[in-house]
């Protein structure tokens, strides 16, 4: 028996073309569609949302004559539920919002103080929503601001925000892209508080909203990706400098590459490039107390020497590596002290550590794990190693 | 009935299919909430539980030689009482069906086309399972071989590229909450698709040679099991046992996350063909198994006029069958392993109790 038997066919046959043929039912066009980048959610004193979209100009963006018209526009508006702002928009915006090419979402600093999980619902259930954005925090202007600044050399300022904090990770190592995934799951976990970038805003805001701003060699108002917003459960904490995000970074084995500078013997300074480093947690119990054991290991090279060092011995190097050990060191005591001492967040995931290496005793003090949280001890044990100097075999203000 | 034969290969492929389809959405979730970081474990134990029970369905199939669930309920239980008795298989099958449709209609209006009514979605995709089953178990078998290497690409892909997102420590701690959760949990893989094979006994008599056909039956379960253990392994590992529990979808989920070279991404729909392939095969046997049963419940020389109105019951059915995601969480969490163990379980063991009584009367 074959197909071409089946008894009416040829209705069949047109009954098919009519359903198939009419296209599809909820397509959108490109020329509909309002891509949102960037999206900044704040909470007004009547404790209502304000949230602001920003959208590509795609005739600005894909141009070979650009003309004066900013390459992207924001709209603005409020609601009693994030869904409800975001069908508000359209009474602001000609298109409907399509927010599945989001780059960063931007936490006013109201609405990351009272708790963020309630505005992540609406951001993890949706089904337009990827989850490749980054969760981060407006430090210190309010978020419609934050969204309007144009910025120069990348068009579209999400863009610029979402590479800025890319290499700062990459190359500094003094931040964290944080996915909105892993920002929920922190927040579930009771082992595991979050981190968020935070965005500084530099300069005038009325000078950074105009597109005058990128006409200028040196732009008057910037954007910068500095300093990681702390979170006790989902509520925002406090801030760690750029010396503290790096030690979270190095205990967390998360440092690709970056910087690391101390002062020689007699004068002058020296830094050393590290390359690749990695990071272990192992938990034990010692007399019913927690212990955390972080082992970090790097490999680096000399980078810039401004001393008298003979760097022809192995001495010499291996008094860098001490240094450099030290200040790894240094900088995960700071980043403890502030997180474990000041803000009772436990932001390294210690309580997962525990969880995975002391699953007994885990179950004892899950409960009441953030009272002792702040009693956790902790070894650190940095190894350095420092394998190469670059081109030059000695300083170059060494006379020989 | 035409004399239609598929090989044993082709019949390990249509196994695969049928313990893929529906499930690759829908077990690891639940899983995971309960058996958190352990999920995987429950799943080998389903498999073995697996193997023994095509073991069992096996014998069955040998022991009915060549005749089919239907057709062997009669003979052995007798006009009336072997009718009865598969009314009530012959309606698992359907409502099976109808299920397995609105699993694949709710992930569409979830995540891909939600302004399109799910009846829509419904009718499209079962004009092409009735077109299937119209020419009969052959081409379903044979199309099952040209879809068969589509599928593994698709998940090595995956598999691949998903890769760089593991994270080991997701696994940890191994048996945290100890071994009962496990054994406990393996019950969702066992009623999801393991206890469903049961449909199969209406196309093993299809099958060339007896003896290759049960190994393939076998091959199959595990391979299939093997599938379902590694989405499940995949979600825990990039998700966490926390997040696959909160995701109705998981594993589209993990496929939204893949990102190649920071340019390569949006692939999820891609992904979907897996279990969009796997859905069809499932639903395609499942409606094959329903239409050919009830022909011969009725004794009818050919299934093919019942396949329009059947569909147009399960449109219906699959819309009805639950009112809304939450009632089928329930409804799978709660009744559907009963329901399955007394017609997955209980009815064919009752049949091949019948069929050895039978066997040995006859001898005497």
């Amino acid at each position: 028996m074959k197909l071409y038997n089946f008894p009416f066919r040829k209705p069949l046959f047109i009954f098919i073309c009519l359903l198939l043929l009419t296209g599809c039912w909820n397509s959108r066009e490109l020329d509909e569609l309002g891509i949102v980048v960037m999206l900044g959610i704040d909470k007004t004193e009547e404790s209502e949302y304000i949230l602001t979209v920003q959208v590509i100009n795609p005739s600005e963006i894909a141009t070979d004559a650009p003309t004066t018209r900013p390459p992207v526009s924001t709209f603005s508006t409020t609601g009693r539920t994030l869904f409800e702002a975001f069908r508000r928009l359209t009474t602001k915006s000609p298109r409907k919002n399509y927010l599945s090419q989001l780059r960063l979402v931007v936490l006013g600093t109201a609405v990351a103080e009272e708790g963020v999980m309630p505005v992540l619902d609406l951001l993890y259930r949706d089904h337009e929503f990827r989850t490749s954005f980054f969760v981060t925090v407006a430090k210190n202007a309010p978020v419609e601001s934050m969204l309007s600044i144009i910025t120069p050399y990348e068009k579209i300022p999400a863009n610029k925000i979402m590479n800025s904090i890319e290499s700062v990770e990459r190359n500094w190592a003094a931040t964290k892209g944080v996915s909105i995934d892993k920002v929920i799951s922190s927040i579930r976990n009771p082992g595991e508080d979050p981190v968020m970038s935070g965005i500084t805003l530099l300069g005038e805001e009325d000078t950074g909203t105009n597109i005058n701003n990128v006409e200028n060699v040196d732009s008057p108002t910037k954007l910068e990706i500095d300093e990681l917003g702390v979170f006790k459960g989902d509520k925002l904490a406090g801030w760690l400098n750029e010396n503290e995000s790096r030690g979270l970074n190095f205990a967390t084995g998360n440092v690709h590459s970056t910087v690391i500078t101390h002062p020689c013997e007699d004068e002058g300074t020296l830094s050393v490039e590290l390359l690749r480093t990695s990071a272990k947690m192992k938990g034990k119990i010692e007399s019913d107390q927690p212990v955390i054991d972080i082992k970090v290991e790097g490999e680096g090279n000399v980078a810039e020497v401004d001393c008298k060092i003979d760097l022809s011995k192995p001495d010499a190097i291996e008094k860098i590596n001490k240094h450099v050990e030290e200040a790894i060191t240094e900088s995960i005591q700071a980043t403890l002290a502030k997180a474990q001492k000041e803000y009772g967040s436990d932001i390294f995931g210690f309580g997962g550590v525990i969880h995975r290496d002391q699953p007994k005793y885990w179950k004892k003090v899950e409960k009441e794990w953030s009272s002792y949280y702040q009693d956790v001890e902790v070894n650190i044990d940095a190894n350095v190693k420092i394998r190469r100097k670059g081109n030059s075999t000695q300083p170059i203000n060494k006379e020989s | 009935m035409d004399n239609q034969t598929i090989s044993a290969r082709q019949y390990m492929f249509l196994v695969v299919f049928f313990i893929i389809g529906s499930s690759i959405l829908i077990v690891p979730t639940p899983l995971a909430a309960q058996a958190k970081q352990d999920a995987w474990m429950s799943v080998i134990l389903a498999i073995l539980f697996g193997v023994i029970f095509v073991m069992f369905l096996n014998k069955i199939g040998s022991l009915s030689s060549g005749k089919t669930f239907v057709q062997s309920a009669i003979y052995v239980f007798g006009n009336w009482a072997g009718r009865l008795f598969c009314i009530f298989y012959l309606s698992f099958l359907y409502i099976l069906a109808s299920l397995v449709l609105r699993n694949i209609g709710d992930f569409m209006t979830t995540q891909i086309i939600p302004e399109t009514p799910l009846q829509f979605t419904h009718i499209l995709f079962l004009l092409v399972v009735i077109g299937g089953a119209y020419i009969g178990v052959e081409s379903i078998a044979r199309s099952s071989e040209i879809f068969m290497p589509w599928m593994i690409l698709l998940l090595i892909f995956l598999t691949i590229s998903i890769m760089p997102q593991i994270n080991m420590d997701q696994l940890k701690p191994v048996l945290g909450n100890g071994v009962i959760p496990i054994i406990s949990n393996s019950s969702i893989v066992i009623g999801t698709p393991l206890l469903e094979m049961v449909a199969l006994l209406m196309i093993f008599p299809y099958v060339k040679e007896e003896k290759k056909a049960k190994r393939a039956w076998i091959l199959g379960t595990v391979f299939g099991g093997g599938v379902l253990f590694l989405i499940t392994i995949l979600c825990l590992l990039v998700l966490g046992s926390d997040l696959t529990a909160l995701n109705a979808y998981p594993t589209y989920r993990i496929a939204q996350k893949i990102n190649i070279a920071g340019f390569l991404e949006g692939l999820e729909i891609i992904i979907a063909v897996i279990w969009m392939l796997t859905i069809f095969f499932k639903l395609i046997i499942l409606y094959y198994a329903t239409s050919v049963g009830i022909a011969q419940f009725f004794t009818l020389k050919d299934h093919r006029p019942l396949l329009l109105p059947l569909g147009m019951g399960m449109v219906v059915l699959s819309i009805i069958a639950y009112p809304d995601v939450a009632y089928f969480e329930t409804f799978v969490g709660e009744t559907w392993l009963p329901y399955s163990l007394t017609h997955g379980l209980i009815l064919p063991a009752i049949l091949m109790i019948g069929l050895l009584v039978k066997r040995r009367m006859s001898r005497n």
